[in-house]
């Protein structure tokens, strides 16, 4: 989850948010050395003695200043169309979950097996133990295997919402009538936190994702527990 | 409780400390527990291969400036040619770095699945290591 006062990404749960950060690292450096370029630019034309008022065209500076920023964006725009289609790819999921949003809170169904669904309500402030995270808890999160390719279609049951978890690089929009799907596989254990990431209402900022990434034989305890509770 | 909101509060303004350098200007960022950021955006610390394309480009720079300058003695012009240099000794030498963490990741990932596949498979039919064809025996003679 982010710490107070971040600015930058989180770590990586996912290999396609390594990806991303990867990318983001790339077009940063760019972006630096563009900025780098200007000051330059601004520092010489302040300083300098030269000016010539009759200059009305020149070929040679023209040609650089279009085909280099040509080369900027190819160099730009070829690893992003490749992590765009990669973002597409469905590989042969181990587990669908279909996430639903309500107002306001989640609720996920887990139907490849047996019949399980549960809803995911954000524990309110007054509610929280010592250690818990303001306005991020769940009373239920999504568990899921480690490292194991997870398809999750989301949709909505009133108004637009938006399934986000940063760490996974995930967001997808929860459209009423609609359902999208995405994708990911969670490369470590642990818990990751996410946010509703479309207005949906008075309470749009109070419906937080929870999603607890566990090894397999704990996965089949928890379905077992939840099973037996339902 | 209070002595918990007094040190998430102290974290909140550690992290958000930062110093000026002498010119006035913000060139640099620093912040606690946090990287060294150019120009308040390249966190040159933590983002890899930034430091060394850095610092390669401040050397390619300095070269480049100082070779030209001591060819010609104009000054503004090897000041144009340095920082030419800066430019494209950072881009080669990021490039670089990022080309080849980026065949290291691959074969990280290749080694990590293969390892998986070996666990996984060891001992059943589609073991690749298993001699096909070898009898096991079905009991005493």
């Amino acid at each position: 989850m982010a710490h107070p006062a971040q600015v930058g990404f989180q770590d990586a749960t996912s290999p396609l948010m390594e990806e991303l950060l990867y990318f983001h690292d790339h077009a940063l450096m760019i972006v630096f050395l563009i900025s780098v370029m200007v000051l330059y630019i601004i520092v010489c034309m302040i300083t300098t003695n030269l000016s010539d008022k009759l200059i009305l065209d020149s070929q040679e500076i023209e040609t650089i200043w279009t085909v280099l920023p040509a080369i900027t964006l190819i160099l730009i725009a070829l690893p992003s169309l490749r992590i765009l289609y990669l973002m597409d790819e469905i590989n042969d999921p181990h587990l669908t979950i279909k996430a639903m949003g309500h107002q306001w809170y989640w609720s996920y169904e887990y139907t490849d097996y047996e019949d399980l669904g549960f809803d995911s309500y954000m524990i309110p402030t007054q509610d929280l133990t010592p250690g818990q995270f303001r306005l991020l808890e769940a009373d239920h999160r999504m568990v899921i295997p480690v490292e194991s390719p997870i398809r999750v279609l989301i949709s909505a049951e009133d108004v637009l919402h938006s399934w986000a978890v940063p760490t996974l690089g995930i967001k997808m929009d929860a459209v009423p009538g609609r359902l999208n799907q995405t994708a990911f596989i969670a490369a470590r254990p642990g818990v990751f936190y996410g946010q509703c990431s479309e207005i949906c209402g008075a309470n749009h900022s109070f419906m937080p994702i929870v999603i607890e990434a566990v090894p397999l034989n704990h996965f089949e305890s928890w379905t077992a527990l939840m099973l037996e509770e339902a | 409780m209070a002595e918990q909101e007094e040190e998430t509060k102290n974290k909140v303004s550690a992290s958000k400390k930062f110093t000026v350098s002498n010119r006035g200007a913000v060139f640099a960022v620093f912040q606690s527990e946090k990287g060294f950021k150019l120009l308040g955006i390249l966190d040159v610390q933590n983002t890899l291969c930034a430091r060394d394309a850095i610092l390669h480009g401040a050397g390619g720079s300095v070269t480049a400036g100082l070779l030209h300058f001591l060819v010609t003695s104009r000054v503004r012009r090897s000041c144009h040619v340095g920082f030419a240099g800066f430019m494209l000794t950072t881009l080669g030498s990021w490039f670089y770095c990022r080309l080849n963490n980026a065949k290291l990741r691959v074969q990280q990932r290749m080694i990590q699945d293969g390892i998986k596949n070996k666990i996984v498979y060891e001992g059943t039919v589609l073991d690749p290591t298993q001699k096909h064809g070898v009898q096991t025996p079905s009991g005493p003679s």
